[in-house]
């Protein structure tokens, strides 16, 4: 038996419960968040006794006489330093791991009224943060302490909310204090717990199912096969070649494949009865890689299928194989990208219930709660769903496809109760599709003066289990390979491969990442090869307003990688002039889908009886700022203030269908069809008042029109706008570590500086581990990594001083001229960083992560 | 606070206080208690408590001269943002650990499956944790069924 406190409270409990189940499940103290059960990443860090502690550590007969803090029992001050410190420095984004990093605040300015910047860093370095690259976290704990020395906290909110204006979040305080929800954070009444049993073999055929014995254990609500689903059993974002459940006489395609479904009163129950699951199987050979997928007499993947190749592109414009012929200079190299794992610290969760109405309703994590209702619905076979966003503690790419929303769906329409799925973080890092391994084959040719001739590749990836959007990042790593570069002659051939690993799909930078380490890396060897800087061969190359890329688009006005180049052009000399190695490359990405696809975004406002407007978008806030940048869009174009705006999250009943968050699009296409409503709004507004209007709806929409791949027009638009970039890393060449990083982002209009500063820097430094550190590996069993902690992500002690740089121009016509940045900033990392690499020990690197360098995860 | 620079590192014995040393079968590893860490300790840090030394870590300058001298090399620095440490050196294959000492290292290896980061792991029989992969949660230390890893912050073990 253990007496303790919490909050200063005491509680007398027995057992080796672990003190975060008994916060979250027994005390609903749900600032603490569960991100992996495992002691890795922080997200549930208390206080005991002063000290910081993961939660999931301890069991509660250990802690006799211990007095614990969650964010629940800062005093009034403390939250309200906090949440001006951590809003004003920019650093809440997702806000999964915000409650732990306030925790470490707390723990260390208690002891240490004035710490330095690395005692920050070092109190911080044991909880992970996947959004920010922990820099303006350092910076808001830096000014809570200064702020918590001065004992007043400034009365600075002036901001006019425009874009343009370096706004506070509107999320800021539910985040610090833990009070808004995740879709774990809800405890609804009689609320079941649910989970699948998963193919034992990533390729078997499944003989036979026996749930009679998990059935027959009290405390079990339900136990679903492949034969309860109601609609469709295969589902997908684009391709539906995704099992919800495995049926007998189906295969396996990986480990992550579910088989079963079980329901019960409690996980422990749970649990038990996942294991009375029965399933026989006939074990068959699996396909591991990309060579054996394409080998002669491969197994196949999919019964469906004929072979195991999931899509296939071409694209080619000019005569690339000629133009190279001609070239001067003709380089030819062979490139490998890993796997990598998103990371996102809140794991996937759903909470499923039937409605008033009768309707399956989803409480979700993802990136389009309408892609939500469109696999649900399909699934079950009604249009009676509906789903609401909560809180999403993380994307990245990797929330895009159903991994619990179907499975909790399922559970409630089977039972009638609400039901929870949540996975452990092995779970998600094994079910959710990661981003792709690509194998690239690269030639380039280039004249005396380094002016790109021509480029040829050959690219390959693996997609694993199911398609996902394997195509389509495929695809963007194909039209992008060529680079911001004005020339005509590009050709690129490129395969995507089903094997029996786990899905690869959509990840920030969406194939971009892996084919712009392969072109940029071209370039910097083709400068030393003409004697001319790494700068100047792009300088040279560089699309600039009203030229040509190799796909045939007319870039626009708003096209500014020059202006980028230019801007990070004195660090770049002066770090020259020190002798210090550097390293540089450039990005541009589309903020669209783009090529030819319906692109639409939605939003309406509404007026409510006092006046206030209701921004509705259908449009998934994934931690990047979306609904901030709503309301600065709609105050910029009405004459409305800040505080009669009210956005509200995303849903599917009340908000227009605006698409994935995905292709860095949410700014741009939302954001133009809210300013069509904003003028929807004003027409009607002329002369009268808010109140005058209550009840009134204004809707707007904008179809982002592009033209389709290989288009037969002269000057096809694959895309309506693309960020450019450039980004240089510079190396400390006594200790080989990274000195300092520069990134110079052009974004059109700035609609939030803070939060792009935001993006800039945690691209970067997520971009830094797929450089230096992150591994993803996968066993002779197909079965990847089960720690988040072996993950290798960057920690807040080893992050370098990022310089963001944004750099605004106009000449985009649409949503006030904002192009979203949300993947490009992850995109020219790492050949920037190869380069640097490069510069200080003489070896090229062809193949990431660099070996050998220190911030390696050695074992 | 401990040692000047940061990151502040202070010294701790890699013996455990509770071990008491059996006399029938003396650990060869382990601290004796002979005193020396305490002569030569200028900031009153190094004590002997039941026959075994102890360091006050607050007091610790991290200057290093109790290690020169200890007899059996028990004396570890580390930074004090790192709290679980293993507080045993005894490398004897399992059963003799076990006669040895009640609360000395036998290798099973659960604080290696515990650990979330990779960072702890048996070598030659003895525990061993990885600081640049440790993200000091304490899962081995809960987790250890000898008490031979401690959180020197006194809040888990």
């Amino acid at each position: 038996m253990a007496s303790f406190y919490v909050n200063g409270k005491e509680y007398t409990c027995d057992g080796r419960k672990k003190l975060l189940r008994f916060l979250r499940d027994d005390l609903h103290l749900t600032s603490v968040k569960d991100g992996c059960s495992e002691g890795a990443c922080g997200a549930c860090t208390v206080i005991i006794d002063g000290e910081t502690v993961k939660a999931c550590v301890p069991a509660l007969d250990k802690l006799d006489g211990r007095h614990i803090i969650t964010v629940e029992g800062l005093t009034e001050w403390e939250s309200a330093v906090y949440t001006y410190a951590y809003g004003a420095a920019g650093a809440v984004q997702c806000g999964f791991c915000i409650p732990g990093m306030i925790m470490c605040t707390k723990a260390l300015l208690d002891r240490n009224p004035d710490p330095t910047e690395e005692e920050i860093r070092y109190a911080l370095k044991n909880n992970y943060c996947r959004c920010t690259g922990y820099v303006k976290i350092i910076a808001a704990v830096k000014l809570a302490a200064q702020i918590m020395r001065d004992g007043v906290i400034p009365d600075d909110d002036g901001a006019d909310w425009k874009m343009g204006a370096r706004v506070r979040r509107i999320d800021v305080d539910e985040k610090v204090n833990g009070t808004g929800k995740y879709p774990d954070d809800y405890y609804l009444e009689g609320m079941l717990y649910g989970s699948a049993v998963r193919s034992k073999y990533p390729r078997a055929r499944v003989l036979s199912i026996d749930i009679s014995a998990a059935k027959a254990l009290p405390g079990v609500a339900a136990v679903v096969t492949a034969e309860d689903i109601p609609g469709e059993n295969k589902i997908g974002h684009i391709k539906h070649d995704q099992y919800t459940l495995i049926p007998v006489g189906g295969l396996t395609h990986y480990l992550g494949d579910a088989i079963v479904l079980v329901a019960a009163e409690d996980r422990e129950t749970l649990e038990k009865a996942k294991k009375l699951v029965k399933i026989e199987y006939e074990v068959l050979p699996a396909v591991h890689s990309i060579e054996e997928a394409k080998a002669p007499g491969a197994p196949k993947v999919f019964d469906e299928e004929e072979n195991n190749i999931q899509a296939y592109k071409h694209v080619s414009r000019g005569d690339a194989e000629g133009a190279i012929g001609r070239a001067k200079h003709v380089i030819t190299r062979h490139f490998e990208t890993p796997w990598t794992e998103h990371a996102f610290l809140e794991p996937e969760c759903a909470v499923s219930y039937i409605d008033d109405d009768g309707d399956v309703f989803i409480i979700s994590t993802d990136q389009s709660a309408h892609t939500t209702l469109h696999e649900c619905s399909l699934m079950l076979g009604t249009k009676k769903v509906k789903v609401q966003n909560a809180l999403v503690g993380g994307g990245f790419g990797g929330k895009e496809d159903m991994s619990v929303q179907h499975h909790a769906a399922l559970l409630a329409y089977c039972t009638r109760r609400p039901v929870k799925v949540k996975l452990t973080r092995a779970e998600s890092l094994l079910v959710h599709p990661k981003r792709h391994h690509f194998v690239m084959d690269f030639t380039m040719g280039c004249d005396e003066n380094g002016r790109i001739l021509g480029v040829k590749a050959k690219v390959e990836s693996d997609t694993g289990a199911f398609a996902s959007l394997g195509g389509p990042v495929l695809e963007r790593a194909c039209t992008h390979a060529a680079g911001p570069y004005a020339y005509e002659n590009f050709e690129i051939e490129g395969t995507a491969y089903y094997t029996n690993n786990p899905p690869a799909g959509a990840f920030r930078g969406f194939g971009v990442t892996q084919s712009c380490f392969a072109t940029e890396t071209l370039l910097n060897m083709m400068a030393e090869v003409i004697g001319i800087s790494a700068w100047e061969i792009r300088y040279r190359n560089a699309i600039r307003p009203g030229g040509v890329l190799p796909n045939g688009q007319i870039v626009d006005e708003s096209t500014g990688l020059v202006e980028t180049l230019e801007a990070i052009k004195p660090d770049y000399d002066a770090a020259l002039a020190s002798g210090k190695p550097v390293g540089i490359a450039c990005a541009m990405k589309n903020a669209g889908v783009g090529v030819g696809l319906p692109d639409w975004g939605r939003a309406k406002l509404l007026v409510d009886e006092e006046g206030k407007v209701h921004i509705h978008a259908g449009a998934s806030c994934i931690g990047q700022g979306l609904g901030t940048v709503l309301v600065q869009i709609t105050v910029t174009n009405t004459d409305i203030s800040r505080n009669d705006i009210i956005y509200e999250r995303n849903n599917t009943w009340i908000a227009p269908d605006s698409g994935d968050t995905s292709g860095s699009r949410q700014t741009l296409v939302t954001g133009e069809a809210l300013r069509r409503a904003c003028e929807k709004l004003m027409e009607a507004k002329a002369g009268r008042t808010l109140k005058d209007l209550a009840g009134r709806e204004f809707y707007g929409e904008y179809l982002a029109k592009t033209d389709k791949l290989g288009a037969d027009v002269p000057n096809p638009v694959s895309h309506v706008a693309y960020g450019y970039a450039t980004q240089m890393c510079i190396l400390d060449p006594e200790t080989a570590k990274i000195e300092k990083f520069v990134a110079a982002h052009e974004v059109g209009k700035a609609v939030n500086p803070l939060s792009l500063e935001g993006q800039i820097e945690g691209g970067v430094v997520m971009s830094m581990g797929y450089a230096l550190t992150e591994q993803y590996p996968i066993d002779d069993n197909c079965k990847p990594i089960e720690k988040f902690g072996r993950l290798g992500l960057f920690r807040a002690h080893e992050v370098p001083e990022v310089k963001a740089i944004v750099v605004e121009k106009a000449g985009l016509n649409v949503a006030g001229g904002a192009i979203g940045i949300g993947e490009i900033t992850s995109i020219p990392t790492a050949p920037a960083i190869a380069d640097a690499y490069y510069r200080l020990t003489g070896e090229r690197v062809y193949e990431l992560p660099i070996k050998g360098n220190p911030y390696e995860r050695k074992r | 606070m401990a040692g000047s620079e940061f990151p502040y590192r202070a010294a701790y014995v890699a013996c455990n206080p509770k071990c008491g040393v059996n006399p029938g079968d003396p650990c060869r590893y382990g601290c004796v208690g002979c005193g020396q860490c305490v002569e030569v300790c200028d900031s009153g840090a190094a004590r002997i408590i039941d026959g075994i030394a102890v360091i006050d870590r607050d007091k610790c300058t991290a200057c290093g001269r109790c290690i020169e001298v200890c007899p059996r090399a028990v004396i570890r620095i580390n930074e004090i943002t790192d709290p679980i440490v293993v507080v045993c050196s005894n490398r004897e294959p399992a059963a003799a650990a076990k006669q040895q000492c009640t609360t000395s290292c036998i290798g099973c290896g659960l604080c290696a499956k515990s650990c979330c980061s990779g960072a702890a792991k048996v070598e030659e029989g003895l525990a061993v944790i990885d600081r640049n992969l440790c993200l000091s949660c304490g899962l081995c230390a809960v987790q250890c069924p000898r008490g031979a890893i401690a959180d020197l912050r006194g809040i888990l073990t």
